[in-house]
Order: structure tokens, then C-alpha cells, then sequence
């Protein structure tokens, strides 16, 4: 719920889904987006965020941070 | 059992040099030695374009000792006493003369790689060098590299290297006391792929791991380290570990303040590469000089605690800076801030205790000042290792960037009169069936839930503050958590990364908390509660540690002195710039 990817921004350019250092999201063959399938091993370093070339994905820091 | 690894392995490739490691280090090493007429095979388990820790970004290159490339002995043994002054030493100071002697040629091979080196008015822009207070004896580059990894990639790329993303190492292979490749898996379709290689580099970053991340993340998000979780696994070290190479100061680790609001200042020193340092206050508003782990305890009871670092002092033209910075290296922290409604000017971020985190700079992997792995002190034939996880250079990107071509340049003439290798067939079973074991396991345990076990154990019973009943329940305790290994399960083979490196820090933490127990002695930041002096018959030493012949050796050993031709060269550098100061 963190790291949220706007599926109707999302051009399905796989750079997300090629480039996170800790392979946190999956493929999905069907729709041909990405998704978040292992949130729990984001180390919340940005590069989604700053790579979606359109600016598709938002990045909030988890509550048990705040 | 077959003796045709094809029949066993998914893919099998022959090449002169494997890179085991594709952050700035790897990609580096990879175009140099691509350029110089090599085949060579990359292995990365996230992906060269964004992987390692500068993937996000890095603001500066710290690698030169002056400005004017001169490498006096003073300055490499004045590194080398301020060290001393905190209890460690680097075990070879060799590696750290050449490393820094060649920064002018490595300043112009990354530019040739189409790494921006200069600012934005066309020159270097030279972080200033010394700082009041501050004890450096050196100097760097501030530089705009939040997109230093895909320019890597994309130099990479066109040096036509054979690139295999998401594909972890598993072991080293060895025969007849040599190292001959690796096996490794893909860990997104599972495919298990054996690499022959004349030489085999690692450059897989640091370890940190052993610790929870400097940001702590009460639930279930566990890895907001500073640095790239994937490249601070440790990787690297145990591989050389298990194939008896030395690791050496596995007691030394380094530490810093947790820092409680993550909008990551970088331990405060983001405004340092540019000169200005912030201050630190207590909750109240005074303000005091960073204290040490004892001086932070005393605080606690004095009530003086939370603690902050501030950059409210600033001056205009250094606030644009600092945001200069952050969008060089943590650009994500401008939508946290907002999101917070934080501002720097206005706010200050809070910092916890000082804790134990990773283990780099002087700790890690054993290297000459060819970049052997050594055992003993004998180099491992066919071995190599540079950036964090050796121990001796210097850390970041310049260690990892200059070692990488440094040691390109020299294996054309390494690799001259090497022999084909061989691979022992059953070490390629033995380790396809210990990366693939996890897929087949059942309602297991999550690899993530294990590491959490093993950093716990480090935490608790490690720490900062040792002693010697502490440190033997560690190890026992550590001892049956290696039973749960092969209760992990990998639902898919993503989890297959988890499950290698929780083999992987299994590994390493018993090799701390080993070190730990036999450095009896409290001395800088080491502390130990029941041996409170220094032990003066340890001035000056560090502990290697190795398997041989299945057998853990623990070794307390002097350092490697300079070479006298770098005692030489240095005198004569010395001799020629007293030289200059007089005529001017």
C-alpha cells in the first residue's frame, strides 16, 4: 500500500519491473503492468519513482515510521 | 553422476573473467577489461542499471588525498593513525597507497565511460579539504552522479560483455587449491547456471545486514538501510569464506546514529561535501559536539536525549545546496519531506543511538595490493576482490571504481599463461542442490523471518557494549538457527535470494561474534564491558579468519608494511614538493 502504481498512468515500459535493486515487483503477462508483490522488502530507495518516465508510481513512507 | 555439466546445468558458459558484482565497481572493471580485449561474463542479482549502492545516486567521489594527485607517506599513514586512534588498522597499507596514487587516471577513464566528473562551470568542484574539527586528511569531488549506474549500464552494454541480470552467485567452484568460476541461479525463472572462468572478481558491495537498518522499522518493512540492501547482504565475503580466503576485523565494525527521521541527511554529511557542517543539539536546544556511545548513555541519563542534527544555521546559498545534494543522492527524500511538511530550514532531524552497522573499509574480504583474495598470505590463484567488501582500500566509489579498472587493466598479462580450468563435477551438484532446496519445501519459514532471527542475535548479544557471556549465547543461539536453513521455502524463485543469504549471514555472523570473543580488549569504539583497557599487546594487530582444511583458523596478525618502492616513491614526492614550497 506503499508504493502504489497508477495503472492508468502506467504505459507498461517494464522499467520498474527491470530495474528495482530488490526485485519488489512482479510481471503481469495479462494486463502488461507491473505490481507490487514484495512490498515488504522495499528499502524505499526511490528509483521507481524516479524512473517512471511517466510518473506513474507514489512512494509514502510506512506509518510504522512516521 | 554425469561427468557433462550440460546435463546438470541449465546453461554453461566458458569466459576469461567473471564479474560477480555489477555496481560501479563491476560495471567499471567490465568495460576496462572488455576494452582490453577480454570475454567477459558480468553476474548482478538486481540489475546493472540502478543496482549497488550508488543505484539511486551518490554526491561525491572521495579518492584523492590532495588536489594535486600527490600521495605523500604522510597522508597514507595519517589515514592509517587516525584509524589507529579508533582501534582498527588497515591490514595491507599497499592497497590504500595505490589506490589513491592512480586518481588522476582513474578521473580520466571515467570520463571515457561518460561518468560526469566536473561541475557544472566545466571543473572539478574540490570538496573543501581539511574542515575545522574535522579530521580528514583528505580530499574528493562533489559530483552530480544521480545517474552514475545507468551511464555504467548503458558503457557496459556497448562493450559488447556478456550481462546476466538477476542471477545471484552461489558458491565458488575451486580445484587443486585454485578458484576456476561459480555457480549461480537466476531469481526470477530459477534456471541454474554454472560460469568456467580464468579469473573470478567479486565486487558485491558491503555487509551490513548482521544489524538492523540504520532507520528502524518497527514492523514489517526491514530494510531501510542507508546503502542498497541487495549489495549489502555480504555476499561477496562469504562466497571467499567458504573458499578459503581470509576475512579479516570481522570484530571491527563500523557505527553510526540511527537516524530516526529518515529523510536521510546522509549521517550528516551531505552538507559536508560542500563545506559546511551542521551542528548537533540536544531536545532542548544546546548545543553539543556528536558524542561517542558513551557520551550518548550519559546523555540518556542526564535527560538530555532525543538528540538532532540541524542545518538551521545555514545560510541561504548553503540550504540550495543541501538540496543540490539530496537531488544528486536521495532525491526521494524531497517528496518525504514534503509529505511531512519538513523543512530543513526550519526543522531538525532526530538521531538515536549509536549502533553497530556494517562491516567495510577495513574489515572484509583479504586483498594484496593486486586485488588477490590471500589466504594466509599467499594470493588464491584465479581470485579477486575490490570496493567495500575488501578490506584495506577505500570505501565508496572511488575504492570500488578504481580497484575495478586498476585490476582490468593488469589481467590481459594475468590471464597470459593461465591454464584452462577444471571443474570438480560434484561441487556443481552439491551446490545446484543447496540454491534450489527452498522450492521444494513446504508451508516453510519465510528467509526474511530467519534473517530477522540472525540480526537479533547480533543486536542483542552483540552490540556495542560486548562481553564475553553475551557473545558465547550469541554463538550458541546462532548455532541452532542454522537448523532452520533447510526449513526455508521459496515460493517462487525470487525467494531463492533471501534463502542464499540467509546461508550467507549464517556464515558471516558466526565469524563476528568468533572475532568478537577473541579481541579481549576495549579500544576506540570496541567495547567490551568486562575487559575495559586497552591490551597494549594489540596495538597495532588484526585478526584473520579462514577454513582450511575444514578447520577454522582465527590468526592475530600484523599488517602489511609499504613496499620500500612506494616508501620510496613517497619520500621522493615528499622530497620534490619541499622542494617546490621552498622556490615559492
Amino acid at each position: 500500500m506503499y508504493i502504489k502504481i497508477d495503472l492508468a498512468t502506467c504505459d507498461g515500459c517494464k522499467i520498474c519491473y527491470n530495474v528495482c535493486p530488490q526485485d519488489v515487483f512482479t510481471w503481469n503477462e495479462e494486463t502488461k503492468k507491473p505490481k507490487v508483490s514484495y512490498e515488504e522488502e522495499c528499502w524505499f530507495c526511490g528509483i521507481c519513482w524516479m524512473d517512471c518516465p511517466e510518473r506513474g508510481i507514489d512512494i509514502t513512507y510506512p506509518v510504522s515510521i512516521s | 553422476m554425469t561427468d557433462d555439466l550440460t546435463e546438470i546445468a541449465d546453461e554453461v558458459i566458458e569466459t576469461d573473467v567473471l564479474m560477480i558484482g555489477g555496481g560501479v565497481g563491476g560495471c567499471c572493471a567490465v568495460a576496462k577489461a572488455k576494452e582490453n580485449g577480454l570475454d567477459v561474463t558480468l553476474i548482478e542479482k538486481a540489475h546493472i542499471d540502478r543496482s549497488g549502492s550508488a543505484g539511486q545516486g551518490i554526491d561525491h567521489y572521495e579518492g584523492f588525498f590532495t588536489r594535486d594527485g600527490t600521495t605523500t607517506i604522510e597522508n597514507v599513514s595519517n589515514e592509517d593513525w587516525r584509524l589507529g586512534r579508533y582501534g582498527v588498522r588497515y591490514p595491507n597499507l599497499n592497497v590504500k597507497y595505490r589506490l589513491y596514487k592512480c586518481q588522476f587516471w582513474v578521473f580520466e577513464q571515467l570520463e571515457k565511460l561518460g561518468v560526469p566528473m566536473r561541475w557544472d562551470d566545466g571543473e572539478p568542484y574540490w570538496i573543501p579539504f581539511p574542515f575545522v574539527g574535522w579530521e580528514r586528511r583528505k580530499t574528493g569531488l562533489r559530483v552530480h552522479w544521480t545517474n552514475i549506474k545507468p551511464i555504467l549500464g548503458r558503457a557496459v552494454r556497448r562493450s559488447g560483455a556478456r550481462i546476466l541480470n538477476r542471477t545471484m552467485a552461489i558458491d565458488l567452484l575451486t580445484k587443486d587449491g585454485k578458484v576456476v568460476g561459480a555457480t549461480a541461479v537466476n531469481i526470477r525463472t530459477g534456471e541454474f547456471i554454472v560460469i568456467k572462468a580464468k579469473a573470478t572478481l567479486i565486487a558485491t558491495g558491503k555487509l551490513m545486514r548482521l544489524y538492523n537498518p540504520e532507520t528502524p522499522m518497527p514492523w514489517k518493512y526491514k530494510f531501510r538501510y542507508h546503502f542498497c540492501p541487495a549489495s549489502s547482504a555480504g555476499d561477496g565475503y562469504a562466497l571467499v569464506y567458504r573458499a578459503g580466503g581470509d576475512l579479516v576485523n570481522m570484530d571491527i565494525n563500523a557505527w553510526t546514529f540511527r537516524i530516526r527521521d529518515d529523510l536521510t541527511c546522509s549521517y550528516g554529511s551531505f552538507s559536508l561535501n560542500d563545506g559546511v557542517p551542521m551542528k548537533t543539539y540536544t531536545w532542548d536546544g544546546e548545543e553539543i559536539i556528536n558524542p561517542n556511545a558513551t557520551r550518548y548513555k550519559q546523555l540518556e541519563d542526564e535527560g538530555k536525549t532525543p538528540i538532532y542534527f540541524g542545518f538551521d544555521h545555514f545560510s541561504e546559498d548553503s540550504h540550495k545546496r543541501l538540496e543540490v545534494a539530496f537531488a544528486d543522492e536521495r532525491m526521494l527524500s524531497f517528496k518525504v519531506a514534503e509529505d511531512r511538511g519538513f523543512n530543513p530550514k526550519t526543522h531538525r532531524y532526530e538521531l538515536q543511538d549509536l549502533s553497530p552497522t556494517g562491516f567495510y573499509r577495513v574489515s572484509g574480504i583479504y586483498i594484496d595490493e593486486n586485488f588477490r583474495v590471500l589466504r594466509g598470505n599467499k594470493p588464491i590463484e584465479g581470485l579477486y576482490a575490490f570496493g567495500d567488501g575488501s578490506a584495506g582500500g577505500t570505501s565508496g566509489v572511488a575504492g570500488a571504481a578504481t580497484g575495478g579498472l586498476l585490476l582490468a587493466e593488469d589481467l590481459p598479462e594475468i590471464l597470459q599463461d593461465m591454464d584452462e580450468p577444471e571443474i570438480d563435477i560434484s561441487q556443481v551438484e552439491e551446490q545446484k542442490q543447496i540454491a534450489l532446496a527452498p522450492l521444494a519445501v513446504e508451508e516453510g519459514v519465510e528467509p526474511l523471518e530467519l534473517e530477522s532471527a540472525i540480526r537479533d542475535i547480533c543486536e542483542r548479544y552483540v552490540g556495542m557494549f560486548k562481553s564475553e557471556g553475551k557473545l558465547r549465547e550469541g554463538l550458541r543461539r546462532l548455532g541452532s538457527l542454522k537448523d532452520w536453513l533447510g526449513k526455508l521455502s521459496a515460493e517462487t524463485p525470487h525467494h531463492i535470494t533471501g534463502y542464499l543469504e540467509c546461508r550467507n549471514l549464517l556464515d558471516l555472523a558466526e565469524v563476528h561474534i568468533k572475532a568478537c570473543i577473541e579481541r579481549k580488549e576495549t579500544r576506540g569504539n570496541y567495547f567490551r564491558s568486562d575487559y575495559p583497557d586497552i591490551d597494549p599487546d594489540m596495538d597495532g594487530k588484526f585478526f584473520s579468519q579462514r577454513i582450511e582444511n575444514g578447520k577454522e583458523i582465527i590468526e592475530l596478525r600484523e599488517p602489511i608494511p609499504l613496499k620500500p618502492e612506494y616508501l620510496k616513491d613517497a619520500e621522493e614526492e615528499k622530497a620534490e614538493l619541499q622542494t617546490a614550497d621552498a622556490a615559492s
